[in-house]
């Protein structure tokens, strides 16, 4: 077990550097400046070029790659052009906040798409999996800025019930009534493509375990219905859950960063929508890399649970 | 109430009359189709099937590849539900029995599965999968069902230290141990054996029949052994039923039928067994084409598209089983 998990984090390593370097170039190919766009549309060439030699950016782009791994490997994310604060700060106070939408999020999206997709699968090709199935297809297929969108409408505007944007406090303030209702509308519209997703799984995971020899052999011991479903089949099924779970977490970013930028939620996603629009590099570049890590991390705490959860899978040194 | 109801009735009252009794069972499984999905179509696996077991006895009931031997002992035991019939045990009717009646039979019949990987839940522990039954029934405190355990894995030639493993650990052959340990451990009255050695190697369906002869002198157990393979059945069965195409064509002792099958079909399958003699020459009845789709059966005798003296009698007229000799019985207009 410890050969593999130093094996893995060596693979992680590589992976997160490779993101930083094509996230690095990806930044430095796109065209118009940082200089422009601090400084403005009518900075003259002058102060152009005096800004890029101030901020080394007018060395060649593999010294500046290593000028930035250098800062990195001391702990330095750089210092952001706009907001004139470092990297390291912005995310200290951005990221908490993208992880508790995330986290109540998933949750949410795990408690409700578990029980539902038992339930489709229990009561398949029967009238309540085929109107969960449409339902479900039906929020899948739509973009998630779209569903934040309708919500808006329907509970803020029409039923003026919830506040349209997320929660502006600082996080110790989420517990206050007024505040936590604002994260409602955010959790929501997160959670709602992730429940189409999980209980899409978690049904046919059921159907494949349902028709299981063992589960035959659990009702022929005579176990209840209920005791066969929650320990012969839910058990067995809930373990692709969890390789799921690590690989989406890439994707509930992505659908993090689009629900934060629609309702203004200031987390790492608007933080990030806002430094694209900006090119504020060292920004960008810090959050791409908090993703990278929470990826690979993800995936190698999906592995591991994987081997505690399924006696057969036993990792070899 | 006819004399043979009461004569049933004194049997039963005085524990000699048979354990298992299944009269008349049907299971006719839909093919569904069209846009709402409705029963289009019925696979008649079981047509109208009649045997007894007695206590202490095994019945061997065999046939080829979709005659519905399976389905016959998965509807015994309410694992699927039967179409029409009954079946009685020590005179208790299995298939009218409430939630809470059925939960109290199942302790007194088990059954051991084909297959061994597949029967075995792989995330349970070896001691919980053969503890689970004594669980949900309720038997002994936690440390005397772990007795049990240690002393059921003993008794099919494991070890009980082998309680904490998994079943991925264990070879075929030691799986299909700890089936047969699992069904042993409510001390079920009937134990019925699913087709047990047919997924295992060769050298080792010999050691699992030997344990199953032992356990059934040992535990005073009752078998209905099902199998394709007609030396395997010869080898456990004290009476064998042939099954063809959801009917049985043919009951007697296994020796009597083995050596003087009466029907047709049950003389082509024990033509079929080998012989371990390269000197003896015999008549082999070879059977042509495949077993016809139990969705549209022949008409008359099931078995007439494939039989060597079928007749125009047999298009027309349905041979019932009739007595053909001692303790014998034969589907066949010509037996």
């Amino acid at each position: 077990m410890t050969g593999f998990l130093v094996r893995r984090l060596g693979q992680s390593v590589i992976v997160v550097v490779g993101v930083t370097i094509i996230t690095f170039l990806l930044t430095r190919l796109l065209p118009g400046g940082v200089a422009r766009a601090i400084l403005g549309s009518r900075a003259s060439p002058v102060e152009i070029a005096q800004f890029n030699h101030d901020n080394g950016l007018d060395l060649a782009i593999w010294q500046q790659y290593l000028v930035y791994i250098n800062q990195l490997v001391h702990g330095n994310l750089g210092f952001s052009y706009r907001l004139n604060e470092s990297v390291a700060g912005l995310l200290s106070d951005h990221l908490p906040k993208t992880i508790i939408l995330l986290g109540i999020s998933t949750l949410v999206a795990l408690a409700i798409a578990v029980p539902l997709g038992v339930m489709q699968a229990v009561r398949r090709n029967k009238i309540e999996d085929y109107s969960l199935t449409t339902l479900t297809f039906v929020l899948y297929s739509m973009p998630p800025f779209w569903i934040a969108l309708i919500l808006i409408k329907w509970f803020a505007i029409n039923l003026n019930m919830l506040p349209p944007q997320g929660p502006q406090g600082p996080i110790s303030t989420y517990l206050d009534p007024v505040e936590a209702s604002a994260l409602v509308l955010p959790v929501m519209a997160l959670a709602l493509v992730t429940i189409a997703l999980f209980s899409r799984y978690m049904r046919s995971s059921m159907l494949d375990n349902l028709v299981q020899d063992y589960v035959r052999t659990a009702r022929a011991k005579g176990v209840s219905t209920a005791g066969v479903l929650y320990k012969h089949v839910l058990r067995n099924a809930l373990i692709p859950i969890v390789t799921l779970l690590g690989l989406s977490l890439p994707g509930i970013f992505g659908g993090a960063l689009i629900t934060e930028a629609v309702f203004n939620y200031p987390g790492m996603g608007l933080l990030f929508w806002d430094s694209a629009q900006t090119r504020d590099y060292p920004v960008l570049l810090g959050v791409t890399i908090v993703v990278a890590l929470a990826t690979v991390v993800g995936n190698l705490l999906a592995d591991f649970f994987y081997a505690v959860v399924d006696p057969r899978v036993r990792i070899t040194e | 109430m006819s004399q043979q109801q009461l004569a049933d009735i004194k049997e039963r009252a005085a524990g000699t009359g048979p354990l298992l009794e299944v009269r008349d069972l049907v299971k006719h499984f839909p093919v569904r189709g069209g846009l709402l999905q409705r029963a289009v179509a019925w696979v008649k696996a079981v047509d109208g099937v009649t045997f007894d077991i007695k206590r202490g006895e095994t019945l061997g009931l065999v046939g080829e590849s979709g005659s519905g031997k399976s389905t016959v002992a998965r509807t015994i035991l309410r694992l699927i539900p039967p179409t029409s019939g009954e079946v009685l045990l020590e005179g208790k009717s299995v298939f009218k029995a409430s939630p809470s009646q059925m939960k109290k039979l199942r302790r007194d019949m088990q059954i051991i599965f084909q297959d061994p990987y597949g029967s075995l839940n792989p995330r349970m522990s070896v001691g919980e999968i053969i503890g689970e039954g004594l669980l949900v029934h309720g038997v002994g405190s936690p440390r005397e069902r772990e007795a049990t355990v240690d002393r059921l894995l003993e008794v099919v030639g494991l070890r009980g230290q082998h309680r904490g493993r998994f079943p991925h650990e264990f070879s075929g052959g030691q799986r299909q141990r700890i089936g047969i340990a699992r069904a042993l451990a409510l001390t079920p009255k009937i134990v019925i054996a699913d087709e047990p050695v047919s997924a295992l190697d060769v050298s080792i369906q010999s050691q699992i029949l030997n344990l199953l002869s032992d356990l059934q002198r040992d535990f005073n157990l009752t078998y209905l052994f099902v199998a394709h393979n007609m030396a395997v059945v010869e080898q456990v069965s004290d009476r064998i039923a042939v099954m063809y195409l959801g009917k049985i064509v043919e009951v007697g002792p296994a020796e009597d039928v083995c050596k003087d099958p009466k029907h047709p079909y049950a003389k082509a399958l024990i033509s079929a067994v080998p012989v371990a003699d390269p000197d003896v020459r015999r008549e082999r009845v070879v059977l042509k084409g495949d077993i016809p789709s139990p969705i549209n059966p022949p008409s008359g005798c099931h078995f007439r598209t494939r039989c060597p003296i079928a007749t125009d009698r047999c298009a027309v007229e349905e041979p019932l089983l009739r007595p053909v000799g001692k303790d014998r019985v034969a589907a066949c207009h010509y037996a």
